[in-house]
């Protein structure tokens, strides 16, 4: 026994059980808060879903980047679909879900809820703006215009256009944006028109065809250009040579490559929207 | 010092040698009966333990009559000097050069040259080293690791070899000559380093990325092991240029 301590008395365990008790009880109380807090869904939808997407041929992207079905209006500006908004209860509350049958799969919006894109605006049931392509500047390709509607007619030499990359006519790119008018992050997308599309819908079947003649149209389909690795804007389509990706997406951060005319069924875990975007 | 023993103050001039006949030979005799390398070797270590020696004897340390300044008022007047100015080179540098504020970064877009700073280059390299985390037959196929996380591991691996260099060669070597061994290893690694910056931007050097990621890891051994021929070759005309040097400067008397 070294003298250099004080007796144990029974007031000093006193103070220890005090002190100790306290101190127990303040890490529990913290660590029930941060469960608490982990825990409870603080958002709509999220959760695991299955999408159709361009599928990652290279590089460290786990994943397809998933798919935006389009369509034309009457004048041939292009838009996406944005699915159905329906009332449903869940857990004894109304909340709006957007979920539809497209193409053999249930297309939901939570097929771009990752990377941060489930909080903007646009994602949400409540945005107010429509569902036109627009295009934006700085973008990879130069022929296309800064700003304004995606029009058909600006796809017209689809079968010949040609750039530094890839083959002549495997496809005309754009970069735009979809349903991000007046909101503080645009949800980037990439449109292409090719002829390889329409041939494949023409000549092969299976799932991932009955899913393309519902979600593309004379040649054009449109991809979120999201990343699925580290949530990067790729430079799309056509823009490198590295590693075979002259015909193929190439994302300019990792090097993954998507190859956008491989479509494949996918699964993931995606994030709630907050409820009140 | 006390006054009393000053007849035996110790020199340290290194001519603390003294021959049993008490006559220290010249220059010229020395050199006649010189052996080579090795006498001249342990000539100059015993000098230097001399002089060691000497040093030792006769230090001041404890008799010393001033330790230290005080710290009030000279280390804190002079430090606050030196304070006072690197503050008010800060005031005059944020003043004169605008700070660049660049616009928030666009999630929507991303530049088409996107990398780390080029001194992290070695580390962002590390990350890239997927083709050697081996598929492994006993779990199908299927890597142990993500190849994100075997990056990880790989930096913490580097980094940590880094750090145990020092608890591995306690060595007081100063020239790469005097020690071969180590020089190479460092040889080695700096060429790694060098070769693994390259790797991270392999979309960017104008070369097959295969090709560099081979020669990424077949480069520095080689230069490692050509480093340690060639310093191990200059190794015993060196120190013997240095001994000499060193002897002829300042030669017994």
């Amino acid at each position: 026994m070294s003298d250099k301590y004080p007796e144990s008395s029974g007031r000093r365990r006193f103070v220890k059980g005090v002190v100790g008790s306290a101190a127990v009880a303040g890490v529990g109380t913290a660590s029930i808060a941060a469960v608490d807090a982990i825990t409870n869904p603080t958002g709509a939808g999220g959760g695991s879903t299955q999408y159709f997407g361009v599928e990652n041929t290279a590089g460290p992207a786990p994943r397809a980047m998933p798919m935006v079905p389009l369509e034309t209006d009457e004048e041939g500006y292009l838009r996406g679909v944005y699915p159905e908004i329906k009332e449903e209860e869940q857990a004894g509350q109304t909340v709006q879900v957007a979920r539809e049958e497209l193409g053999g799969i249930t297309y939901e919006i939570d097929w771009f809820q990752y990377c941060g894109v489930q909080e903007y605006q646009g994602l949400q049931p409540s945005y107010d703006g429509d569902n036109y392509f627009r295009y934006t500047g700085g973008s990879t390709y130069d022929w296309q215009p800064s700003s304004g509607r995606m029009h058909v007619d600006d796809f017209d030499d689809y079968e010949s256009w040609a750039n530094d990359y890839g083959e002549a006519g495997i496809g005309k790119p754009a970069k735009g944006t979809w349903r991000s008018q007046d909101t503080d992050n645009n949800i980037p997308v990439q449109i292409i028109r090719s002829s390889v599309l329409e041939d494949k819908i023409a000549e092969e079947s299976g799932e991932a065809i009955d899913w393309l003649e519902a979600a593309t149209e004379d040649g054009f389909m449109a991809i979120l250009n999201k990343c699925t690795h580290f949530c990067c804007a790729p430079s799309g389509f056509r823009s490198s040579n590295y590693g075979g990706a002259g015909d193929k997406i190439y994302c300019q951060c990792h090097q993954s490559i998507y190859d956008p005319y491989s479509i494949v069924k996918r699964r993931f875990v995606a994030f709630p929207r907050p409820e009140d975007g | 010092m006390t006054d009393d023993n000053s007849d035996d103050t110790a020199r340290t001039d290194g001519t603390g040698i003294v021959p049993p006949d008490d006559e220290t030979p010249t220059w010229r005799e020395r050199k006649e009966r010189t052996t080579g390398l090795s006498r001249l070797t342990y000539e100059y270590f015993e000098r230097s333990r001399r002089e060691d020696q000497d040093l030792r004897e006769e230090s001041d340390y404890v008799e010393r009559d001033v330790l230290a300044f005080p710290v009030w008022p000279h280390e804190l007047i002079r430090n606050l000097a030196l304070t006072s100015f690197f503050v008010g080179m800060i005031f005059f540098l944020s003043a004169t050069l605008p700070p660049h504020l660049g616009a928030p970064a666009n999630p929507s877009q991303t530049p088409a040259v996107i990398l780390p700073d080029w001194y992290l280059y070695w580390s962002f390299g590390l990350l890239k080293l997927g083709p050697l985390n081996p598929d492994l037959a006993i779990i199908g196929g299927d890597k142990l690791l993500a190849d994100r996380t075997y990056g990880v591991l790989a930096n913490v691996v580097v980094v940590g070899f880094i750090a145990i260099v020092p608890f591995l060669n306690k060595g007081s070597a100063r020239r790469p000559v005097e020690q071969p061994f180590w020089a190479a290893i460092g040889v080695m690694g700096v060429v790694f380093a060098v070769f693994i910056s390259a790797l991270s931007i392999k979309n960017l050097v104008p070369m097959d990325p295969h090709l560099l990621f081979d020669l990424t890891f077949l480069v520095p051994p080689l230069a490692g092991g050509m480093a340690y021929a060639i310093l191990k070759t200059m190794r015993e005309g060196y120190m013997y240029d240095l001994n000499r040097r060193y002897y002829k400067l300042r030669p017994p008397k």
